[in-house]
């Protein structure tokens, strides 16, 4: 009683722990996964994810999950199912659990498992049978993962299920600070699981995808188990997420246990797996090389490999002075007030603007 | 802003004194295991039991702290607290020549596999009925019965004091208002009457979630006292965790419990819990009541602010069902007017408690908070700190909107404070046992013993000018005062 009239006895604290929404990506790319088929069986790949968003939801009913596949052609929902686009914005009337389609249709219930995890497994199974049976001969012509466009489907719709939350937080609890309600009102988190190379041609919408979850504060994690995921390296990096390269894809769930399963809210306090050395290397503009050492435009940053032609940037169009790139160095006579002779006629030349210079 | 007298019965206290053997039991069960790590761990212990599931041997205590920040130290220190007295990690005795392990209790790990796997024959999500559902029973009918019993119950809670209201013609059953008097909730008053204590206060104030569970918890205690009624406290808690786990709007087949659990049914009824339509004896709805009693925030240590708080959010993200708080609608002034803007005779009656109200209209009333109103509160147990934090959570959208422009607190400080000095006034003596020293030989002596006490920290007063003082304790100045004759 001696602190009557200290201020902060006037507020009182609105520590909430905040929902979670865990967003998975499936790279479902069947060669890849044709290529780890005797280690780690799509099938069973799944059975153990699916433990793990058992995992993630056992925490706190409010919890939410969406899985989303990254096929070959084109990003497919595999949770909440594509069919209701409009279920994910819903309120939520039971507790926060995301609503279903089939819930309307329940599968027979068992007594041993609990409700929630049925439907999500019986909506999955269905999805992902979906996709394979929907990918013809032709789909497999091309070998590329299309994960860009996962990757901005689950920021559109933890983006949804964030202001729809926050909203109906405003509401109901008339707590009317609009600044805060984006962290108050739930955290999303996409997890990456990719079996494949990280496909230059995709570095361009991957990255811009990375940025806008950076901005959002939306960690990316991955969990690579095969091929070289350069971009999702940089991808974790940027945008604070835990990238972690699995040797032995059997033990997925180990990996995804021990390494994924803590929330934003715990790793505040826990040491995050190492990162391992992150590529950083950049794919170029005009073919999608990745390159060790490239050209960038001055205006706008844009990367090439080589010089673009007629010397013009081909994002933004401005008239790049290349110099004499690609000329021999030559012996120019030194100048009045320089005491030292300049390196000029060198690639290294392009402080003025409108030049091309290297990039690293 | 924590209450620290009587506090009302909270699952965390009672499981934490159940013993070993009972978690054990209880732990068998796969609903239960999969609850309590849902309702009562913190999010590190979470993360941490999660990290250990499907580890094949166990782990040195070592490596733990290597998995945790250096700053965090302390969180960690509290979740493994949690776990161990919660019995779902086990760690060996410190010894010489081995380090510390520590692993999942067992029953626990095969429980939570099951949980997460849904694989088993436990049967412990409920089996549901195979009989056509009758079709009036929908999630709102639930929502609407479950509403209907609680309200009763908290009504019967709060209409013992100040505001009548009239829905009071058909409370709650009679088992649950002995209970609630058993519970202290309220307490017979000397007139005949009876009056809300201030663990019923704490009680209105929680989050209805948390409310569900003191009830729960009292009716549990009470029936370990009265064996005689053939139920099992550790059954009935599994039972109450399958109810838990149980999908809302979906029928249950009573067939398909054992006898005791069936026998529980009608006391749940009675509570709202559950829903067993006249006609159709062999089914069960559990209401949202139930289902959500694993929801809502696992901090063990709730304070009532934080409770109050919980209960706004609780209620908007699971549909406002349990009215009681739906909305802040609470406008306090600085010249202590209220003013709440409410037709729920609940509010009304729990404002009634400590404000003068003066006039009603039909959707708000008014009042003004005298330092009577919070006489008479006190009076009845309920502290100033209750009553801020009732206020403080029930604030108007309004006053949050100045208070955030003008960046003030919600409630007024004057009134705040007013309401703390008015609880003060009540404090003004303070009683302490002890002993008083007096006549001493010389003031010298006096001053000695007296200097003596203030160092060991036993004095209370003292009078330099009447050699006299008081102290709580007097063993230490008696061996002091031996040892000072020996020495002479």
């Amino acid at each position: 009683m001696d602190a009557v009239d200290k201020s902060d006895h006037y507020e009182v604290g609105t520590y909430e722990e905040t929902p979670s929404l865990l967003s998975i990506i499936i790279d479902t790319n069947p060669r890849a996964w044709a290529a780890i088929g005797d280690t780690l069986p799509l099938s069973r790949a799944i059975a153990n994810i699916l433990v793990f968003v058992n995992a993630h939801l056992a925490f706190s009913n409010a919890n939410q999950v969406s899985l989303i596949a990254a096929h070959v052609n084109r990003a497919a929902w595999l949770y909440p199912s594509a069919s209701t686009p409009n279920k994910p914005a819903q309120p939520k009337d039971d507790g926060g659990d995301v609503e279903m389609q089939d819930a309307a249709a329940p599968p027979p219930g068992s007594a041993n498992k609990y409700p929630q995890f049925a439907q999500i497994e019986t909506a999955v199974l269905a999805s992902i049978r979906n996709l394979v049976d929907s990918t013809t001969k032709q789909d497999l012509d091309s070998t590329t993962t299309q994960l860009s466009g996962a990757l901005t489907l689950a920021l559109c719709h933890i983006n949804k299920a964030t202001s729809s939350m926050s909203a109906s937080a405003v509401n109901a609890t008339s707590e009317s600070k609009t600044s805060d309600t984006v962290h108050m009102g739930l955290k999303g988190r996409i997890l990456v699981i990719s079996v494949s190379d990280s496909e230059p041609s995709q570095y361009i919408p991957t990255m811009n995808a990375v940025f806008a979850a950076a901005h959002g504060q939306v960690a990316i994690d991955t969990l690579s188990l095969s091929g070289d995921a350069t971009f999702l390296q940089q991808a974790c990096y940027n945008t604070g997420g835990t990238f972690l390269a699995a040797p032995s894809p059997q033990a997925i769930l180990s990996y995804l246990m021990f390494g994924l399963i803590a929330d934003t809210e715990a790793r505040k306090s826990l040491v995050a797996p190492a990162h391992d050395t992150v590529d950083f290397r950049a794919a170029c503009f005009c073919h999608g090389k990745v390159v060790d050492l490239g050209f960038v435009c001055s205006i706008c940053l844009s990367i090439f490999c080589e010089p673009p032609e007629n010397a013009e940037c081909l994002t933004c169009g401005t008239k790049l002075a290349l110099g004499n790139y690609g000329s021999k160095p030559q012996v120019v006579p030194r100048k009045k007030k320089k005491k030292k002779r300049p390196l000029n006629g060198t690639p290294a030349e392009g402080t003025a603007s409108g030049t091309a210079t290297p990039a690293l | 802003m924590s209450v620290s007298t009587a506090p009302s019965l909270q699952l965390t206290d009672y499981l934490e004194k159940l013993p070993g053997t009972t978690f054990r039991k209880l732990y068998q069960q796969p609903s239960t295991a999969f609850a309590i790590f849902r309702r009562m761990l913190p999010q590190l212990a979470k993360t941490f039991v999660m990290r250990m599931l499907f580890m094949p041997k166990p782990m040195l205590l070592h490596d733990l702290e290597l998995w945790v920040r250096p700053d965090a130290k302390r969180q960690k220190d509290q979740a493994l607290s949690i776990l161990q007295a919660f019995h779902i990690v086990h760690i060996t005795a410190p010894s010489r020549d081995r380090p510390q392990e520590m692993q999942l209790s067992p029953n626990f790990k095969t429980s939570m596999r099951l949980a997460l796997t849904g694989g088993g024959t436990h049967q412990s999500f409920g089996v549901p009925s195979n009989l056509t559902v009758p079709t009036e029973i929908d999630i709102n009918f639930l929502d609407r019965y479950a509403k209907k019993k609680w309200e009763d119950i908290l009504h019967f809670v709060v209409s013992s004091v100040g505001y009548k209201s009239s829905a009071e013609a058909n409370g709650p059953n009679k088992s649950v208002k002995e209970l609630i008097i058993s519970g202290r909730l309220v307490d017979r008053r000397p007139g005949g009457g009876i009056g809300i204590t201030q663990a019923g206060f704490t009680f209105l104030l929680q989050e209805a979630n948390a409310q569900v569970w003191t009830l729960l918890l009292l009716w549990l205690e009470a029936m370990d006292n009265n064996r005689e009624a053939g139920l099992e406290a550790v059954d009935m808690l599994s039972f109450l965790f399958v109810l838990a786990s149980m999908e809302l709007g979906r029928a249950y087949d009573t067939n398909a419990l054992t006898e005791q659990r069936r026998n529980m049914l009608p006391s749940l009824v009675d509570f709202g819990l559950v829903h067993v339509p006249h006609h159709k004896r062999s089914m069960f709805f559990p209401t949202r009541l139930a289902t959500t009693l694993t929801s809502g925030s696992s901090s063990s240590l709730r304070s009532i602010s934080e409770g109050v708080t919980a209960a706004t959010t609780a209620v908007q993200t699971s549909g406002g069902p349990l009215g009681s708080t739906e909305k802040g609608s609470v406008v306090v002034e600085t010249n202590y007017r209220v003013y709440a803007y409410t037709h729920s005779t609940l509010q009304i009656a729990v404002l009634a408690l400590f404000c003068k109200l003066t006039s009603r209209f039909p959707d708000m009333v008014a009042g003004r908070l005298t330092r009577a109103s919070i006489r008479q509160a006190i009076n009845f147990g309920i502290t100033a700190d209750q009553i801020i934090a009732y206020l403080a959570a029930h604030a108007h959208e309004q006053m949050h909107r100045t208070a955030l422009q003008t960046a003030k607190p919600v409630l007024p400080p004057t009134v705040v404070d007013q309401i703390r000095l008015w609880q003060l006034e009540n404090e003004r003596m303070k009683t302490t046992v002890g002993f008083l020293f007096k006549e001493f030989e010389d003031h010298k002596e006096y001053l000695a013993i007296a200097g003596f006490a203030e160092e060991i920290g036993v004095l209370v007063w003292r009078s330099d000018k009447t050699g006299m003082f008081f102290a709580s304790k007097h063993e230490q100045i008696r061996d002091y005062l031996r040892i000072r004759k020996k020495a002479e």
